[in-house]
């Protein structure tokens, strides 16, 4: 569904990604690892389109979308739920799940996922009129996951889902990813808690200074533990 | 000289000028929110809009109506090209280059009119039912009372705006996190277009008001103008849109206070005066009425 | 190694008499109109190349610069002011420690105090003022400038009012004027080569990350829009005596903005780039003044000024001398 071809990608005259390669297909959930700095969240900026990159090609659903602005990869059907969660703080947990579905026209369907949303996260339904800037952690990580969910993505991705938040908390949204890749929603996803991450996946690629180091299957990168230690300093 | 009457009449003298303060600031604060960019530039849509009215009303007798819809167009028009000549240019980039070329814009349209128009002032008559003048303890005109209620009901619109439509709200997430804003499908190059028409658009009414209340319009009104807006927003809080219009009319009071009561000979002072009370602001409540953030 | 230090400072020797001599044979063969905006340009130097201490190397965008050419200029025109003609403007005589009532300035001293009023004003109102940054400290500055403006029009007693100081002693002439636009670019030039030259550019690039390595912040920039404005009340004392007559509405705005575009199209953050700037705004504007007169468009050489900078601010950020700074953004 999802094919970068050897992109690079530059802060200035940095290039935070290199030469990098990867596939994501249709319903699976593909991992990104590695530790701070390797290039994992410019990574998905790219794919999102809120970073460009310079050389190199996205390929989503066969359409070369490595020029086309953010706003229009949305319609698309790419969401990204940002790294520190992002959600509008100002604005309350409604309103920032409307503008979840900014680009849609369909005013049933759009109430059908505000339902949905509202079943996988109850919490959400309950605080629907604060202001999303007084919600804990978790719950912001949960508003965030529902307002990309709004957008009625085919391709999610999702920076660090698990960063500051408790271990209880890292479960039940990780069961919650689960539960969504069941319904058939691809995934993209980058996180540094690698166990969590593995659990859930169907592929990975260990990431280093913005270029991939190995790939393949969960359990043969679990198994490369060197591999592991050194790169991610286990 | 400090009787109750000469002190509502500058209350109310206050509470005009205040209102159009307030328009000014909104504009001015709704624009920074989202590019977080004082636009200098601003204060050069009220001699626009002024000089607008002043030529389809009293030179080329366009019925007032119709004068209010074309002073609104062509205040829009002014803030589109403002936007895609300008500012879409320099934004994102280092914060003085956005800086100096608000200034530069400020300067372009200043001397602009200073040349298409006249050095010279000019005399400003709104049309005749607007002049008509009541007195009931206090001395006001028709065009004051417009003033207010044009100014409120704008407020008012703004503020349904930005809470209820889907735009407003969207406005509002742009201002908080533009990255953000662009994830979730918002276009936020159009979202910033229509700020400056909305602000600029404000602004030329606010123009026309102006020439109205003071009789006279000039190429350089909109200096004192724009940076009298600039300490408004700092008044009422930096990125508050409420904060902005509250500040607008607290500084309009402040300085008819201010020249009411000083000795006689001081009004040039006034400006002055503006200035000390931003000074004194900003060392020692930064952050405003409304203020949301606490460093600056 | 040796031998290029000896070879810059002969260098350096020769530009300068090559310059002199340069002035030499214009003052001589030249029209005094065109001496006399050379002259100016000189005097131009001085505003810009000390505006772009205070903008272009410490990054604080200060709107003022015109508020401290006025206190330099009406201080240094009221201690140079020929006592005979004191009674008959209407100007207070000097005090007796200034000197007393017999007493007029020469011309260096009372050029040194207007820059010595300056830079304690900007020592004054820098330490409230300099907490701030960005557009808030560009209209806080702007406001100062405006507050100055406002008292030189209203202490009648002591500046005239709106009409303003005339028939101040023309003092000033191409020597003075180059000589103090060479002062100020070598004192900069040094400034700018020395370790407060260096805090000066680490609070410009990051003020955060300058204050982590120990830079007190104020102190910096105190010292930096202090010499600054010592510089500017140095420019508004040689601008009086070269015109003969100061108005407070002469310290405006545009004459900040002027001095502004001067720094930013020639450069910000380079030696020579002010100069330059300089240079070619002031030729622009004799050139233009003609026909700005003949067809009665005024106005015409700022809206020039403001679509250059627009321009350059859209094309070539860095100005016409700088080199643009590769620097990686996050």
């Amino acid at each position: 569904m999802l094919s970068l071809e050897a992109i690079y990608v530059y802060y200035g005259v940095i290039p935070a990604v290199r030469e990098l390669s990867i596939h994501v297909e249709s319903g699976r959930i593909v991992t990104l690892v590695g530790a701070n700095g390797a290039g994992k969240t410019t990574t998905l900026k790219a794919v999102m389109g809120v970073l460009l990159p310079s050389q190199g090609s996205i390929l989503y659903e066969k359409e070369d979308v490595t020029k086309l602005p953010a706003d229009k990869r949305v319609a698309k059907g790419i969401a990204l739920i940002p790294e520190g969660r992002q959600i509008f703080g100002r604005l309350s947990v409604k309103d920032n799940l409307i503008l979840g579905a900014y680009h849609r026209k369909d005013k049933d369907d759009i109430r059908k996922d505000m339902d949905w949303i509202y079943c996988l996260f109850p919490l959400l339904k309950e605080r629907e009129a604060q202001i999303a800037g007084t919600l804990s952690g978790g719950e912001q990580q949960m508003l965030a996951v529902g307002r990309g969910l709004m957008s009625h993505p085919r391709l999610l991705l999702l920076d660090e889902p698990s960063l500051g938040l408790a271990p209880n908390i890292v479960t039940e949204i990780y069961d919650v990813i689960k539960e969504i890749n069941e319904s058939g929603m691809t995934m993209l996803l980058v996180e540094q808690n690698i166990t969590m991450a593995l659990k859930v996946s169907d592929y990975a690629y260990v990431m280093e200074t913005g270029e991939i180091r190995t790939e393949g299957e969960p359990d043969e990168i679990m198994k490369e533990e060197r591999i592991l230690e050194a790169y991610l300093g286990e | 000289m400090l009787s109750w009457e000469y002190i509502l009449q500058q209350l109310f003298n206050g509470v005009v000028v205040g209102a159009m303060y307030a328009l000014l600031a909104l504009g001015m604060t709704v624009i920074y929110g989202i590019l977080r960019l004082i636009h200098f530039a601003h204060g050069a849509l009220i001699t626009v809009g002024a000089f607008c009215s002043y030529l389809c009303f009293m030179k080329l007798g366009v019925p007032f109506i119709a004068t209010i819809f074309i002073v609104i167009a062509f205040g829009a028009f002014t803030g589109i090209i403002l936007d895609v000549v300008a500012y879409k240019k320099v934004v994102g980039g280092p914060e003085v280059t956005l800086l100096i070329t608000s200034l530069g814009f400020y300067i372009f349209i200043e001397n602009f009119m200073k040349l298409v128009v006249s050095p010279q002032p000019y005399p400003f008559h709104p049309p005749e039912f607007l002049t008509k003048i009541y007195s009931n303890g206090i001395t006001f005109r028709a065009i004051d009372i417009f003033t207010i209620v044009v100014s409120i009901a704008i407020m008012v619109a703004f503020q349904m705006f930005i809470k209820k439509t889907k735009m407003g709200k969207a406005m509002i997430a742009t201002a908080e996190n533009a990255e953000a804003a662009r994830m979730v499908g918002i276009n936020t190059n159009r979202i910033i277009s229509i700020a400056f028409i909305v602000a600029s658009a404000i602004a030329a009414i606010t123009g026309f008001m102006w020439g109205a209340k003071y009789g006279q319009i000039s190429y350089d009104m909109g200096f004192i103008a724009g940076v009298n807006a600039f300490v408004a927003i700092v008044i009422g809080g930096v990125g508050s849109i409420p904060g902005a219009m509250v500040g607008g009319f607290v500084l309009g009071m402040l300085s008819m206070f201010s020249v009411a009561f000083l000795p006689p000979g001081f009004a040039a002072f006034r400006d002055g005066i503006v200035f000390f009370i931003l000074i004194i602001i900003l060392i020692v409540k930064p952050s405003g009425i409304f203020g949301q953030k606490a460093a600056i | 190694m040796f031998h290029l230090e000896k070879n810059r400072t002969l260098l350096a020797v020769i530009a300068l008499v090559v310059l002199f001599f340069g002035l030499w044979v214009a003052k001589a063969t030249l029209s005094k109109y065109v001496v006399y905006i050379i002259t100016l340009i000189g005097v131009y130097i001085v505003a810009s190349v000390s505006l772009n201490l205070t903008n272009g190397y410490t990054g604080l965008f200060s709107l003022g610069h015109a508020g401290f050419m006025a206190v330099g200029a009406y201080t240094a025109s009221l201690l140079t002011f020929p006592v005979k003609l004191r009674t008959i403007f209407a100007l207070s005589p000097l005090p007796t420690i200034l000197g007393g009532a017999e007493f007029q300035w020469p011309f260096l001293p009372a050029v040194l105090m207007g820059g010595l009023a300056a830079s304690v004003l900007a020592l004054v109102v820098g330490i409230p003022v300099l907490r701030l940054r960005g557009h808030y400290l560009a209209v806080a500055s702007l406001g100062l400038m405006i507050v100055i403006t406002a008292l030189a029009i209203n202490l009648r007693d002591i500046t005239r009012g709106s009409i303003g100081i005339n028939s101040i002693p023309k003092y000033t002439n191409i020597w003075w004027s180059y000589a103090w636009a060479l002062v100020t670019t070598y004192v900069i030039w040094r400034i700018v080569n020395s370790s407060f030259g260096r805090a000066m550019k680490a609070i410009r690039e990051d003020e955060t990350a300058a204050q982590i390595q120990g830079i007190n912040l104020l102190k910096y920039k105190l010292l930096s829009f202090a010499i600054g404005a010592f510089f500017a009340g140095i420019a508004g004392g040689l601008y009086a005596h070269h015109t003969g007559a100061i108005r407070p509405y002469a310290f405006s705005f545009n004459l900040t903005f002027q001095i502004v575009i001067m720094v930013v199209i020639g450069g910000q953050g380079t030696i020579s780039g002010p100069a330059v700037g300089a240079l070619i705004l002031t030729a622009l504007r004799y050139i233009l003044k003609p026909v700005e007169e003949s067809m009665q468009i005024y106005g015409l050489i700022e809206l020039i000024y403001a679509s250059l900078l627009i321009l350059i601010m859209m094309f070539k950020p860095e100005g016409i001398m700088g080199r643009r700074a590769s620097r990686a953004r996050t």
